[in-house]
């Protein structure tokens, strides 16, 4: 009974680091992601070109070899590349802050990517009366965009959203692979150290707790929304 | 004095030409319906009346004062004031979905008022006089009972009311209707009809691009028929259904009748 509370009290920190990377990449992602939208949705050619070649990179290569080159890049430029600036770069081996804010830059660009093309598709599937209906009534681009269309994007990219949040959550695991204090890097010293399977199995009972718990929310704002058509 | 003088309105889709130099004019309390087949320019020329397409060149004068002045090749700013001289009702209503029949019509004219305050630091309007002047035009429309349901749950002759009523909210100087019965079931158009024809009544300016023949015949104090984007005949309901002198007026007004 005692070795199930400490395994337990160990997922729980765990599980906070990883809770904590979700929501820091949301928070970072999800205005980013808009940007980057509108970037790809503008009219200047080399703008929506360059964001387009992000948006590729970033959904084209595996979230693990971003969560390394973020990590690692700077450190090997620094040893190989600019040698005789010593930027006092101290990548390798550092403390866990460091890790920390490397995976959180990895997953929030990496997201970003994805929510933009899913702002893209919400933005883009409202009628262009509705536009022309706020400008025949004397309301400005930003008044069109936050009083009129912004809800109605909202409404209909909840169900890809979420899709799409919910795998985040699960991605954090990667962030074990750069020693990120995560969920699976703590069930995973259980295994390595004392021979336990079953941890990691309490460690999917965690994610899939949360998932449930995003999914109830989910549905709540989806039925929030429900008293409009868009 | 004339309320709206259109020049030598011209515009261009590429190498296509929809309209070729439109002239009219409009006194107060009038109300113009233009006719006239589809791809002929009629729904174009509603649209630069309304600033949704840029006229290459030609001008608006609304009032004795011009708001839209072009000559080809440049690409005249719009003012607010110049925008909100017209108002435009929809083939397709447009309502804001996520908004109350009374927030729909309150919408505009609260952002006003704010952007108003900021810029001279007094209020023109407050929200109750804004709500009461909505709750008024409603009762005009017929939808007191609608203030509070959403456009999803009212049938497309109260929605194009709803619509009829959000545009009158700003006071426009000239009401356009762009086909406003075109997408109504043939039992929903009477009603919104009606509520054009007593705008008439109440000395309303209004601009209605139309296929319902006998409405354009009854309520319009001016007819224009538009073909190939030149205004092809012009004048009284009478003059124009009684006694057309054009070819393509004649050829227009049969093939309707068939």
């Amino acid at each position: 009974m005692s070795q199930f509370l400490e395994v337990c009290s160990q997922l729980a920190g765990g599980f906070v680091t990883a809770l904590l990377l979700f929501l820091l990449t949301l928070l970072f992602a999800i205005p980013l992601g808009l940007l980057v939208s509108f970037c790809t949705m503008s009219k200047f050619k080399p703008l929506s070109a360059v964001s387009k070649v992000i948006v590729w990179v970033l959904r084209g290569t595996p979230l693990m070899l971003q969560i390394f080159a973020i990590f690692y890049l700077p450190g090997i430029l620094n040893l190989f590349v600019w040698p005789q600036m010593n930027t006092g770069w101290e990548w390798f081996d550092t403390t866990f802050t460091t890790r920390f804010i490397a995976a959180l830059v990895a997953f929030s660009i990496n997201y970003a990517a994805y929510f933009s093309e899913i702002f893209r598709g919400g933005i883009q599937s409202i009628s262009k009366g509705q536009y022309e209906a706020g400008q025949v009534l004397g309301l400005t681009k930003k008044q069109i965009f936050f009083k009129i269309v912004l809800l109605q994007v909202v409404k209909r990219i909840i169900p890809p959203m979420s899709n799409e949040i919910i795998t985040l959550i699960k991605d954090t695991a990667l962030a074990n692979t750069i020693a990120v204090y995560d969920l699976i890097y703590e069930a995973k010293e259980f295994m390595t150290t004392e021979g336990l399977i079953w941890p990691l199995f309490l460690a999917g009972a965690f994610y899939l707790i949360f998932v449930g718990l995003l999914t109830v929310i989910f549905n709540k704002i989806e039925k929030k929304l429900d008293y409009f058509k868009a | 004095m004339n309320i709206l003088e259109v020049v030598d309105l011209r515009k261009k889709f590429g190498d296509n030409e929809v309209l070729k130099g439109i002239n009219f004019s409009l006194k107060k309390g009038e109300v113009l319906a233009i006719i006239g087949s589809s791809g002929g320019g009629k729904t174009t020329l509603l649209r630069c009346l309304n600033f949704l397409e840029r006229a290459n060149s030609g001008s608006i004068t609304v009032n004795g004062k011009t708001v839209y002045s072009a000559t080809e090749g440049e690409k005249p700013v719009v003012s607010t004031e110049a925008q909100l001289s017209f108002g435009l009702v929809f083939q397709q209503f447009n309502l804001f979905p996520q908004y109350s029949v009374r927030d729909n019509l309150m919408l505009a004219p609260k952002l006003r008022a704010k952007a108003k305050k900021k810029e001279t630091g007094v209020e023109p309007e407050s929200i109750e006089e804004i709500q009461a002047r909505a709750d008024k035009l409603l009762a005009t429309v017929g939808l007191t009972d609608k203030a509070d349901s959403y456009p999803c749950q009212l049938s497309g002759g109260q929605q194009q009311r709803v619509a009829i009523a959000r545009a009158l909210m700003l006071s426009p100087d000239i009401l356009c209707f762009d086909e406003p019965t075109s997408s109504l079931d043939p039992e929903l158009t009477g009603e919104v009809l009606r509520v054009i024809r007593s705008l008439k009544d109440s000395e309303r300016t209004m601009i209605i691009v139309t296929h319902e023949m006998e409405f354009a015949k009854h309520v319009a104090d001016k007819i224009i028929f538009i073909a190939d984007g030149v205004i092809e005949e012009a004048g009284t309901p009478d003059e124009v259904f009684g006694n057309p002198q054009s070819e393509k007026t004649k050829a227009f007004l049969r093939a309707g009748e068939e």
